[in-house]
């Protein structure tokens, strides 16, 4: 089977006494009873603290907006404002959830739904640490790819759903969208793909540091170029802005998501957040080492050995914390950059949308690919600063 | 037991996709049930333990094929007209009572005529165990560059030759 959360926590004492206490209970072996129950817990937490980092998002969005335009920002609702998301959240609640009598019923109703689902599936392979995975698949980075393409459908759809002339363009620019910057942003994650040969997040991240010097974003120039069309790519493909044209206030009122109103609006807009995180995420566990903590500290052997009057799995979950701190810490500076752009750059029109991405973004992923690709060749795969210093050493006089 | 439950769901999701698609009179909502049933079939491929070729399966129809359905379907304006220009209505591209019918009957006979002939090969089959877990990216990455070479290039050459194809279409016309 593949690694999950289940066979990290299964390495802990209680998780054996657990197992056996229940067999007994039950009569029979409750191995398998257990790891379902694990799952669903774990899963339960991630989605609901994944729901609340999506909330807190539009909090953050606000806030930063704020203090990019010299405002003061959301500051009633609890200390700082900090719970003005969840006072939307009960607002939202409240609303009438209007169905408009020209509308798809059925595909009004599963639009959001498709959004969320698509957004959620795809936290089952993140890599917050690398005990907290909640499945390690052999193929996570293919499998992301596949189940985040379902919010492409569902924005599409909600779009065409609505019935409305603003949400049908939002929605045929949201699709549009979606499908080109799938091209450079695949392109440019199998070029790490290619440097690791796994498409498994926890051995991409694994391949890399802790240190900025071992990240695959500083291995050679092709992933550095690579790293800038991705997170360009991954901006286009969560509707953010600058390229946030199926939403764009100022000429389709709100885009797809026009006629939707109370928790289905609410689905959407957190669905995009969540989405965000998710891809900074991706893109910190690619090029930005993941969740590796400098000098290993993250497997906790360090910490094993210094302290040895400690149980190895709580220096285990020690480090599995810290890596989680890495992870959260990578991921959120990304988040801030999103928004940093959001209210920096102006929208971008359709035209020169698309002209970005097939005429320039495309050409260079392809470009990086190749280049990869001789690197990996031509040097072993060995990094830009291993060849800067081995030539140092060289220059010094460090041949034998 | 854990593998039972997904077959018996992912089934559930193919088959019940597959009759919703015919079934439905709205192309547009044929397509949504298109999708859950290609869902289905990505669940089949991974309690067989092809996990890529179920990620394939998503990342091909849930993320391409679906969606450009979806925009044809949307801009030949397949929703409108259960009526010709005559008055007369027209079968549905969905089918009607009577296509099904025929369908149905016509596939039942097939299916015995293709049972009988293939029940002595499958006579001797011991039910087989599943193999071992496995990642099946490199076997499927040799596989397609040795053996099944020549399928996997004439593919490339019927998906280049629909980018001409579309290249020429949608090229502007002179002299008009």
């Amino acid at each position: 089977m593949n690694e999950t959360v289940v066979s990290y926590l299964s390495q802990a004492p209680g998780y054996a006494l657990l197992v056996e206490k229940l067999s007994e209970f039950f009569g029979f072996d409750a191995e398998g009873f257990v790891t379902f129950l694990i799952f669903a817990l774990v899963c339960f937490v991630v989605v609901n603290v994944m729901s609340a980092i999506g909330g807190l998002g539009t909090y953050a969005e606000r806030k930063i907006s704020a203090d990019l335009q010299m405002r003061q920002g959301p500051n009633r609702v609890g200390p700082f404002g900090i719970l003005q998301f969840l006072a939307d959240g009960v607002k939202m609640l409240g609303k009438e959830d209007i169905l408009p009598a020209q509308a798809d019923r059925f595909l009004f109703l599963i639009a959001p739904l498709m959004c969320m689902v698509g957004v959620f599936a795809s936290l089952a392979v993140v890599p917050f640490s690398s005990g907290l995975t909640l499945t390690n698949l052999n193929i996570g980075v293919f499998y992301l790819i596949g189940v985040s393409s379902l919010v492409g459908v569902g924005i599409f759809l909600g779009g065409y759903a609505a019935n409305s002339k603003w949400s049908m363009l939002g929605g045929m620019r949201g699709a549009s969208q979606i499908i080109s910057y799938e091209v450079p942003v695949t392109l440019s994650i199998l070029a790490i793909v290619l440097m690791t040969g796994s498409l498994s997040f926890n051995v991409i991240t694994d391949a890399q540091g802790g240190l900025p010097h071992q990240w695959y974003i500083f291995h050679n120039p092709f992933t550095f170029i690579a790293f800038f069309v991705l997170f360009i790519g991954a901006l286009a493909e969560t509707n953010r802005a600058p390229f946030d044209l199926p939403e764009a206030e100022s000429e389709l009122v709100s885009g797809y998501h026009t006629e939707f109103s109370g928790m289905r609006f609410a689905f959407f807009a957190l669905a995009e957040y969540v989405e965000v995180f998710v891809v900074c995420g991706v893109v910190a566990a690619l090029f930005l080492g993941g969740y590796k903590v400098p000098f290993d500290l993250g497997n906790g052997e360090l910490i094993a050995k210094t302290f040895p009057a400690i149980h190895p799995m709580l220096a285990k979950q020690i480090g599995n914390v810290l890596q989680l701190k890495a992870f959260i810490l990578k991921t959120l500076a990304l988040y801030y950059v999103v928004i940093w752009i959001r209210w920096t750059l102006p929208r971008l029109r359709v035209d020169s949308l698309m002209v970005l991405c097939w005429k320039y973004l495309t050409p260079i992923a392809l470009f990086n690919l190749v280049g990869c690709a001789v690197w990996l060749w031509a040097f072993e795969g060995k990094s830009m600063w291993a060849m800067i210093f081995k030539s140092g050493v060289a220059a010094a006089g460090g041949h034998h | 037991m854990f593998l039972k439950i997904m077959f018996i769901l992912a089934a559930t999701m193919t088959l019940g996709g597959a009759f919703l698609t015919a079934y439905t009179k709205n192309l547009m909502h044929a397509c949504v049930y298109l999708l859950v049933s290609l869902f289905g079939v990505a669940g089949l491929y991974a309690t067989l333990g092809a996990d890529f070729l179920a990620a394939t399966q998503l990342v091909v129809y849930a993320g391409g094929v679906v969606i450009l359905m979806l925009f044809a379907i949307m801009l030949t304006g397949g929703i409108q007209n259960f009526v010709n220009k005559f008055g007369l209505d027209k079968v549905p591209s969905m089918g009607n009572g009577k296509t099904y019918t025929i369908a149905g009957l016509s596939m039942i006979i097939t299916a015995f005529i293709i049972m009988k002939v293939l029940a002595p090969i499958f006579k001797t089959n011991v039910q087989g165990e599943l193999p071992a877990f496995a990642s099946t990216v490199e076997e499927i990455g040799v596989l397609l560059v040795t053996d099944h070479v020549l399928a996997f290039e004439i593919s490339s050459i019927l998906l280049l030759g629909a980018l001409v194809g579309a290249a020429v279409i949608s090229r502007p016309r002179r002299g008009k």
